[in-house]
């Protein structure tokens, strides 16, 4: 008997239409039946969406989820699950594992393992170097195969400009898009924060924003010159969107943010410590205000999270020695709410055409980032006014190294719907065989 | 003799050139008469034992300044069935290793009276530059990335014999186009007989610039021998990988190479065409090379009646003019 559920009375999210509407959706299996107006199904399972706001499911170009190499960070399940709870119905994870995603087996191995996880959709990012070395390209068509969909070196930059030329040019034949991490490493080397007044008054070398900016202008020449398929990951530099903006128009490029980059700055790491240390690190005021800008204008067209759970131990002791990452993946809906919504930057079709329409178009997902009859039954429920307040020792993920704990957040997930699944009702991970 | 004699008359009228620089230079009328005589000489060669002796008293100096087995010996082999003095130039223990200028060696070379020097350099555009001084006939046999005429003759020369025909025919040439001499020459040869000629592989080595040969430019490779009568796969070199275009000879293999996947593409009767040495395994699966659809061992024997043919016409057709 194919499973129905029926979600009535909600706010409808269209973001492909940028249209919001009152009505029911109906599931069938794992496709949207129906979307419309009284829709009645009495065998369907219900649930009463009055008062929120129902939309296809978040689509997370940036999650790191560990496997294999760092169980003890993250694994596919707790980052799964950490997703499931976040509103994510499709998330990709980054290949910067250990080993890497450089070969097709790895991949392969990691696909299966995701398939058997019913709280998202597992997708992968495949290195664009060997090792994630930056010195050789991996064989793009054989990890196609294995079914990767984009291609990073994530958690580093390719420092080699050929590389990355002939790069851009040989993965056009596989119609792979690249995320680009911009981080010039002879420039950032031995840093640990924001270069700037703070990094000198507390005494650490800094990570200039010229780091990022320059690499990120180099890789935009790239991408015109090519014509490849980029997107640059995590910008938090003023200059960023600003170089961005300028030539967006000339080529298919995207980008996207971090919750963290958007509401904190360098002023609060004495008050977070390591966990505010990240990368790239917690800038300023202005960048916030110039990211914020490039959101609203749509230079900057996807939302991410760039989760990056570590075990205790590695945020532990010294700043210096410390991990760089944030662990936010359950939280990113209400922190980009609290950032972009209650801030009047963008409303709420926008906040989440960002995150799943824009996102899942990159990925070339068809069937998702729409909420309409025959597209894939991945929905997320938003309350978008109840606020609670986030509890780390809550979390589904590993990952607990996460600044924002005690903050008072609205427009939490409420429902995660995946292939026609309730995997998360009422900010619970739903186990076993709920339906 | 008397064949030949009477054929001067024709000679004088289409063939105006002093040397073999490359294909760009030649009309379609010269490429014709080559392959004509070329023809001539294929058959000659199935004779056995082969008596002909029109250029005795000619001297050929095959000057390789890159390795070469194939185009050296097939040069040397057509040079002495026509009955001319052959020698070969080494580098190893040359004059050029003692210090000796490029220039003066080639000049050295040339006051020995040689009528023919055949040249095959790293550099595109050396052939021109040693036709522009020295008083011998210069046929190029290879210059760097640029061309390599009479590897492109000897194609055509293949493709008539086995197809019967050289015009209006669609030919997939895959692999390196960009470090190809081959590509370039055989490229330009087919499209001035009126065939269509379409470049594919990895993007990195066919890049936009192949353009300029006035070919297409297809991807993928699947789609690109849609339609094609012949397929022509180039050498891939390891270097090639060592410098970054490609990842892996396994992924070439996969994605570029001539395999059942490749082949289930292609059109009835297509045939296959490599210029050699092959990689056997890695452009083209082992078991291709000496398909019955494969002319590669044609494509060897035509080589040795084209350099006849052009030695023929470069000396005896000039005698005339």
């Amino acid at each position: 008997m194919t499973r129905r559920i029926l979600i009535r009375r909600g706010t409808l999210v269209l973001p492909d239409r940028r249209m919001l509407v009152d009505g029911d959706v109906l599931i069938e299996g794992r496709v949207i039946a129906r979307v419309g107006r009284g829709i009645s199904d009495p065998q369907a399972q219900s649930i009463d969406a009055s008062g929120l706001l129902v939309g296809p499911g978040f689509v997370n170009l940036h999650v790191h989820f560990r496997e294999p190499g760092q169980e003890r960070k993250e694994t596919l399940e707790t980052g799964a699950r950490a997703a499931a709870r976040g509103g994510f119905t499709t998330v990709l994870c980054m290949p910067n594992t250990s080993p890497p995603l450089d070969h097709p087996l790895v991949v392969q191995a990691l696909r299966l393992r995701a398939r058997a996880l019913p709280f998202t959709n597992i997708l992968f990012a495949g290195a664009i170097s060997r090792g994630c070395q930056g010195k050789e390209m991996c064989d793009y068509g054989l990890l196609k195969e294995a079914g990767v969909v984009a291609l990073s070196d994530d958690g580093a930059s390719v420092d080699s400009s050929r590389l990355l030329y002939f790069a851009l040019q040989y993965a056009r034949y596989f119609h792979l898009p690249f995320i680009l991490h911009e981080e010039d490493s002879e420039l950032s080397r031995e840093g640990h924060m924001h270069e700037g007044e703070v990094a000198f008054l507390l005494g650490y070398r800094g990570i200039p924003r010229v780091a990022e900016d320059s690499r990120l202008a180099r890789d935009v020449l790239l991408a015109l010159d090519t014509g490849a398929r980029v997107h640059f990951t995590h910008l938090s530099t003023e200059r960023s969107v600003t170089i961005l903006r300028l030539f967006r128009g000339q080529a298919p490029l995207s980008a996207d943010v971090t919750p963290h980059h958007l509401l904190l700055t360098v002023e609060d790491i004495p008050r977070f410590g390591s966990l505010a240390k990240v990368k790239p690190p917690l800038r300023e005021k202005r960048d916030i205000e110039a990211l914020k800008a490039g959101i609203a204008d749509g230079t900057i067209d996807i939302l991410a999270s760039d989760h990056a759970p570590h075990a205790p131990e590695d945020k532990e002791g010294s700043f210096l020695d410390a991990a760089f990452g944030i662990s936010n993946l359950e939280i990113t809906v209400p922190l980009y709410v609290k950032a972009l919504v209650e801030d009047g930057v963008v409303d709420w079709i926008e906040l989440w055409r960002k995150l799943s329409y824009n996102p899942a178009r990159f990925l070339g997902l068809e069937n998702k980032g729409v909420l309409a009859e025959g597209k894939d039954a991945d929905l997320t429920i938003v309350d978008p006014q109840t606020e609670w307040e986030v509890d780390v020792a809550q979390f589904e993920s590993k990952g607990r190294n996460c600044p924002f704990q005690g903050w008072s957040l609205r427009g939490w997930p409420v429902y995660t719907i995946v292939g026609g699944r309730v995997v998360m009702a009422e900010r619970s991970v739903v186990d076993g065989e709920f339906c | 003799m008397d064949f030949f004699v009477s054929l001067f008359g024709r000679w004088e009228r289409v063939w105006a050139h002093r040397h073999l620089l490359g294909i760009r230079p030649l009309t379609r009328e010269d490429i014709l008469l080559v392959l004509e005589r070329a023809a001539h000489w294929r058959e000659f060669l199935e004779a056995s034992p082969k008596f002909e002796n029109i250029l005795s008293g000619y001297s050929m100096v095959c000057l390789f300044f890159e390795p070469s087995t194939r185009t050296r010996m097939s040069f040397e082999m057509a040079g002495k069935l026509l009955g001319m003095n052959v020698l070969n130039f080494s580098l190893e223990g040359s004059s050029l290793e003692k210090g000796e200028s490029f220039r003066d060696t080639v000049r050295t070379i040339a006051r020995m009276k040689a009528d023919v020097l055949v040249v095959r350099h790293r550099d595109s555009g050396v052939p021109e530059y040693l036709a522009s001084f020295l008083p011998c006939h210069v046929v190029n046999a290879g210059d760097g990335m640029r061309e390599h005429p009479t590897q492109a003759l000897l194609d055509l020369l293949a493709i008539r014999r086995t197809l019967g025909r050289i015009e209006g025919l669609r030919v997939a040439i895959l692999g390196d186009i960009l470090h190809s001499r081959v590509a370039r020459s055989l490229a330009l040869a087919l499209m001035k007989l009126g065939n269509s000629v379409v470049f594919s592989g990895p993007p990195t080595l066919v890049p936009e610039s192949v353009l300029a040969l006035g070919a297409e430019r297809v991807f993928p490779v699947e789609q690109a021998v849609e339609g094609a009568d012949v397929v022509y796969l180039l050498r891939i070199q390891r270097e090639r990988q060592e410098a970054g275009y490609f990842p892996s000879l396994q992924e070439y293999t996969r994605f570029f190479g001539l395999g059942e996947r490749l082949l289930t593409r292609m059109k009835e009767g297509a045939f296959i065409m490599h210029p050699g040495p092959v990689n056997r395994g890695v452009e083209i699966e082992h078991r291709f090379v000496e398909h019955e659809s494969s002319l590669i061992e044609e494509q060897v024997t035509c080589g040795v009646a084209v350099r006849m043919a052009v030695l023929e016409i470069l000396l005896r057709g000039e005698k005339t003019s």
